[in-house]
């Protein structure tokens, strides 16, 4: 079925786990800074029409990836003190996070392609 | 802790605050938004980002295109399908953008490094303030100098179901469903750019006025808009004012009931509607900040605070700048210019005061109004009308012709001071893009425009604006200005 473009609801979307939205800042820190697996954030924004676009695009090729990476999706709006604190000033901002460091990152709007070398140079592939 | 809280984050206060943090100060921006009665509320940025110029100017488009769309035909558009509006399509992009400069605003706060609190300023003694955010947390934070920006709410009537069913401009542009047959109850330029709009997407609008409209504007250019949009299908109730709003039905918009009385006599009003939008005026934001406790002093009848002319109340540490200015103009730009200005006579070695003078100004009703300078009444009141010499014409925009809409509606006029040069001391234009063309006359204006000069200019064909460099009648000659024909 079609992807939910910003669910705010609990659970995962149809990427079969491998897809959350941050609760909060703690939880931020649980399953994004502190996991062992590399994780995308995607910064959004409800008002934000081309976040809409990015967002199912990006968790199809993470779902793509069979759970090697994972994807936090933060409203920033509802996390202002989150998006503050890593600088986004434009959405969507996808950041690619290893061990709790940033090492990539991205603002606006990519292709399926572009999306799946940048999860690749993220994995290590 | 701070150089400087400012108690307000619309145009005045962010616009301080910016320049002050890029002097290099130490700068804390408090906002708030008190809920209004119905529950509605909206971010960063002040009236005119949220419930203001902004969504205002956006609607009043919508309306505009509704017109352009039945316009097209005459110009060759061939299209089958009956054009219809839909309010929640237009809210939801509205309401996005709106989203996008209130982040913007809160990117840019933390690009200049000013702390920004999402919470409810009060002073509680000298120097020194508690902010109460949205959980009730309370912090409390000193500075050397306090700037108010706290700006406006709208006013009720008063009189019952007023609260709990009628809506005001805070609540209309985030509606989330559209407002169907509307009472707009007031005469100010919100409720005839209101009723403009929604009469152009196409609802039933009915205007009831207590007296005047648009007091303290030209009333001669008052008049036509009205009689403009009474042309155009918007229903004006004169010389009446609710007592009672009662609730029919609940829902979404629900049905009101709407009982109004006469003011010269015992005559009787009663309809129904599914929205009243009351738009009888704003009150100041500054009964509950504490002031009394710091000994700042308000004008009691409109709450609204005297300052002199470099924006200081009579508490030599605290400032105000914007719409609760007493005797100021209530316009974004002036709120922005004052804050800037404040923030560099205090910080930035400058002693350039806000010029309050030939500040321009648009009304975006149906057919826009756009002046800079005195209105008529009030330049024969200063000058004498022996004094002054006005030009006036009516106009017909050339893409209005085709469509064949509206000839011998679009006025422009200037007033002269016949003493000095004839110097145009009052310009007034009625007729589309209002404020397009009254933006760069307001120079002209600034750098001591007179009629000879206007003469002397060349106009641009076939514009609009080029009215002003031909107008040769005058209202003493009383010579009719009616078109006739090409």
């Amino acid at each position: 079925g079609p992807l939910a473009p910003h669910s705010r609801a609990f659970g995962t979307s149809a990427g079969c786990g491998s897809t959350f939205n941050v609760q909060d800042g703690s939880d931020f820190q649980d399953r994004v800074v502190n996991n062992p697996k590399p994780v995308v954030v995607d910064f959004h924004a409800q008002w934000c029409g081309p976040c809409k676009i990015l967002g199912p695009r990006l968790e199809k090729v993470v779902a793509k990836q069979e759970g090697k990476v994972l994807m936090a999706k933060v409203d920033i709006d509802d996390h202002t003190d989150l998006a503050i604190e890593y600088e986004v000033s434009a959405v969507p901002t996808v950041l690619a996070m290893k061990n709790g460091d940033v090492v990539d990152k991205f603002v606006g709007i990519k292709d399926e392609d572009q999306l799946e070398a940048f999860l690749k140079k993220l994995i290590g592939a | 802790d701070y150089d400087l809280i400012i108690i307000g984050g619309g145009s005045g206060g962010l616009a301080c605050s910016k320049e002050a943090a890029a002097l290099g100060k130490k700068v804390m921006v408090l906002d708030y938004v008190v809920p209004t009665p119905l529950g509605t509320s909206w971010g960063l940025g002040g009236t005119c980002v949220n419930v203001g110029c902004i969504p205002k100017k956006l609607m009043h488009q919508a309306a505009l295109l509704g017109q352009a769309l039945q316009d097209s035909r005459k110009y060759g558009w061939q299209y089958e399908e009956q054009v219809k509006h839909n309010w929640g399509i237009m809210v939801e992009a509205i309401q996005n953008y709106i989203g996008s400069l209130n982040w913007g605003y809160r990117v840019s706060l933390r690009e200049k490094s000013v702390t920004y609190l999402n919470s409810y300023g009060e002073f509680i003694e000298p120097h020194k303030i508690k902010a109460t955010n949205r959980k009730g947390q309370v912090t409390y934070h000193t500075a050397e100098t306090f700037v108010l920006a706290t700006g406006e709410r709208p006013r009720y009537l008063g009189i019952p179901g007023d609260k709990e069913y009628c809506i005001t401009s805070d609540d209309l542009f985030s509606l989330p469903y559209c407002p169907g047959k509307t009472l707009v109850v007031g005469a100010s330029y919100v409720a005839l750019e209101c009723a403009g709009f929604l009469a152009g997407l196409g609802l039933d609008v009915t205007v009831m006025v207590r007296s005047i409209l648009l007091r303290g504007f030209d009333q001669e250019m008052a008049e036509r808009i009205g009689a403009h949009m009474e042309t155009h299908g918007v229903k004006f109730i004169r010389k009446f004012v609710p007592v009672q709003v009662e609730q029919l039905e609940e829902g979404m918009p629900g049905r009101l009931k709407v009982t109004a009385k006469s003011t010269e006599g015992p005559e009787i009003f009663e309809e129904e509607y599914n929205t009243v939008l009351i738009a009888i005026g704003r009150d100041a934001c500054t009964r509950s900040i504490g002031l009394d406790t710091i000994g700042v002093k308000i004008n009691e009848k409109n709450g609204k605070v005297p300052v002199n002319d470099e924006e200081q109340t009579n508490v030599p540490y605290v400032y105000a700048i914007g719409d609760i200015l007493d005797g100021k103009l209530e316009l974004t730009p002036v709120a922005i210019q004052a804050g800037k200005l404040l923030a560099r006579r205090l910080y930035g070695g400058s002693s350039t005061k806000c010029d309050y003078i030939n500040v321009p100004t648009t009304v975006f009703t149906p057919l826009e109004y756009g002046s800079c300078g005195l209105a008529e009444e009030t330049a024969i009141e200063e000058y004498g009308k022996q004094n002054l010499e006005v030009y006036h014409s009516l106009f017909w925009p050339l893409e209005w012709t085709v469509p064949s809409r509206d000839n011998n509606t679009c006025y422009a006029k200037i007033i002269c001071s016949k003493q000095d040069n004839n110097r145009v001391i009052g310009f007034h234009v009625l007729g589309p893009n209002a404020g397009e063309v009254t933006q760069g006359f307001a120079a002209a204006i600034k750098c001591g425009l007179t009629k000879e000069l206007l003469d002397e200019t060349i106009g641009i064909h076939p514009t609009c604006g080029e009215v002003f460099t031909t107008m040769d009648i005058t209202k003493s000659s009383g010579q009719d200005i009616t078109q006739r024909g090409c």
